[in-house]
């Protein structure tokens, strides 16, 4: 079977276009976002303005996203190199130090293959 | 070019640190408020003019040359400026202008400031001195002046934290600069001369192998400083416990001038174009480690300190691929790396300014509040994370492509990847403070002082400019490309008939 070449050509980017694209996409959502306002007058109350969960009431503070939960899943696909990683960066100089000397070990011995 | 520009671009901000206690005393016995800061913001002033003022001879074509005390390189000490250090030299007083500007502010509730102003300026002539010099001992003393600024200036606020981080990055900071310190040694040793050009000239017909340990010595000293892994630890720790305006400065500036050593003394001094693949490769551990360490931060400084390293693996990248668009690519990326950078650790500080804090699990629904700082937010995230049509996209874009035309397609791939990676922990930090539900104590916040936004909008103008208009950009970045890649140009100025 032959293949046939599938030709491209050298694409095209031109930033001025694009930026105008992407203002008039922005100015077009923002009229959108405008045609769907509420057209009923706003009535907080306090009740209205309670977050519910299951039925409890919630503080805002407690409704935050914690920010160490956000993206776990890849926290959890990368836990390996976590696991390996995060205890080089606790702070204590001596690990700081080790590293240093592994550096210049590494860098030394690439400079040497390289030009060697 | 004003005359003398060369040398008064060190001696204004040296001269004006050591004037400032004497103007700090002044104005208290006078009762002239903030006579120190209009001072300070003065002598960068003038600093980045006499910058501006040299650029139409380098980008003409010329290397300026200039002999203190009119001695002939290479017996005597010389400036020697082209295409490259101007940039970087127009990079460091354009960024200590605009972090001068925002400190004004930023920094009236902290004591010591003539303490501060001085260290400031001290950094900024030490970091001019390092870009401008072209000998290697002057490089080594401007470095240290630079370094030895920036340990008091973590540890300025006096704290235990900031102390901590003062004393580790003291530490390992000043184990690299004694790699650079017998890396000199070793030159000297080797060829006889401490002028970077007639070096350069001495140590073409020596052997390969005579040159491998202060080559390393001088990679890994510089590498400390700009926080290529595995050399990176100090810089979270140093980072998040500085002053936002301190962390602003070194990771606009002092980063640029530790690259710039590095590719210096590298290419021009050693001519050794062939270690490229080297820093390439740590380039692209460099910016994997650093977004996927990033992404787990719960303090915002300290996940912009992780940003940095990551940012430094795809200036290392380009300028290890060592061709045209790749070293132009990388430059760029240095270029707008300073701009955003600077202009996301000022938006941290001005939250750390009316929050007092930068923890994330702390903050949010702020957007209601700093409406205008949100705004300024997206652009610089937008912008780091190469989204179009901001700055970051132009040179990353030029990235990609030259790792494709160098036939490293693998490479971009994973610095593709990383964008996305970058993306991901800058809308984390988004909706970790400025959108989502806001804890009721943060009700009364109110919107960054306005001379802290002005610096701010100015750079988040640059990102905007410097992404819709890209060429202007790599014609910015072009004389500097040039000047990295014609080293021979840069021996036969300075030596001229020597």
């Amino acid at each position: 079977m032959v293949y046939e070449p599938v030709l491209f050509g050298p694409g095209f980017w031109g930033p001025i276009v694009a930026t105008a694209a992407l203002l008039l996409i922005a100015a077009v959502t923002w009229l959108i976002l405008i045609c769907g306002r509420r057209i009923t007058k706003a009535q907080p109350s306090d009740q209205k303005m309670q977050t519910y969960a299951c039925g409890e009431v919630l503080e805002a503070e407690e409704v935050h996203a914690d920010s160490e939960q956000f993206f776990s899943p890849i926290r959890r696909v990368f836990k390996p190199f976590y696991r390996y990683v995060r205890p080089g960066h606790t702070g204590i100089l001596s690990t700081y130090l080790f590293w240093v000397v592994v550096g210049l070990i590494i860098i030394l011995v690439a400079i040497a293959v390289v030009l060697g | 070019m004003i005359p003398h520009a060369p040398i008064l671009a060190i001696l204004i901000p040296l001269f004006a640190a050591f004037l400032m206690p004497v103007v700090g005393i002044f104005a208290r016995w006078k009762g002239l408020k903030r006579a120190r800061e209009w001072f300070a913001i003065a002598a960068v002033l003038v600093e980045f003019a006499i910058v501006v003022s040299m650029l139409p001879a380098v980008w003409g074509g010329q290397v300026l040359v200039y002999q203190l005390g009119g001695w002939q390189p290479p017996w005597g000490i010389n400036l020697a400026i082209d295409g490259l250090n101007l940039l970087v030299a127009l990079i460091v007083a354009g960024i200590g202008t605009l972090v001068m500007i925002y400190s004004f502010v930023y920094m009236e509730r902290d004591t010591g400031l003539d303490q501060y102003y001085t260290l400031f300026l001290l950094i900024l002539a030490g970091m001019m001195g390092v870009a401008l010099t072209g000998d290697i001992f002057n490089l080594y003393v401007f470095f240290e002046i630079m370094c030895i600024s920036s340990y008091a200036l973590v540890a300025f606020r006096r704290n235990w934290q900031s102390i901590e981080a003062s004393i580790k990055y003291m530490i390992v900071s000043s184990l690299g600069t004694s790699f650079i310190l017998l890396g000199v040694a070793l030159l000297y040793g080797l060829a006889g001369s401490l002028n970077i050009a007639d070096l350069a000239q001495k140590l073409g017909p020596v052997a390969s192998s005579a040159v491998i340990v202060p080559l390393a010595l001088f990679v890994t000293g510089f590498g400390i400083k700009i926080a290529m892994v595995p050399l990176h630890m100090w810089l979270p720790d140093a980072y998040q416990a500085a002053p936002s305006a301190v962390a602003a400065l070194f990771s606009g500036a002092t980063a640029t001038v530790g690259i710039y050593a590095m590719m210096r003394v590298v290419y021009t001094l050693f001519g050794a174009l062939a270690i490229g693949i080297m820093f390439a490769t740590l380039g692209l551990v460099t910016m994997v480690l650093g977004a996927f360490m990033a992404l787990v931060q719960r303090d915002l400084k300290r996940l912009l300190a992780y940003s940095c390293i990551s940012q430094i693996g795809y200036i290392l990248l380009g300028i290890g691929l060592g061709t045209t668009l790749g070293i132009q690519g990388g430059l760029f990326h240095l270029f707008n790396n300073a701009i955003y950078k600077t202009m996301l650790f000022m938006i941290v500080g001005a939250i750390i300014y009316r929050v007092g804090t930068s923890n994330m699990d702390e903050l949010g629904g702020l957007w209601k509040n700093m409406p205008v700082t949100g705004t300024l937010f997206v652009v610089g995230a937008l912008a780091i994370s190469g989204v179009p049509p901001f700055n970051g996209f132009a040179s990353k874009w030029t990235i990609y492509v030259a790792g494709i035309e160098a036939g490293q397609p693998v490479f971009t791939i994973i610095a593709l990847i990383t964008s996305a990676l970058t993306l991901a922990y800058f809308l984390k930090a988004l909706n970790s403070i400025f959108l989502g539900q806001r804890p009721a104590h943060l009700k009364d916040v109110k919107e960054t002082p306005r001379s802290m936004l002005l610096p701010i909008i100015l750079l988040a103008v640059l990102c905007v400019v410097f992404g819709v208009l890209p060429q202007l950009g790599i014609d910015l970045v072009r004389p500097a490309q040039e000047a990295l890649m014609n080293s021979s140009g840069y021996i036969s100025a300075v030596l001229g008939g020597a």
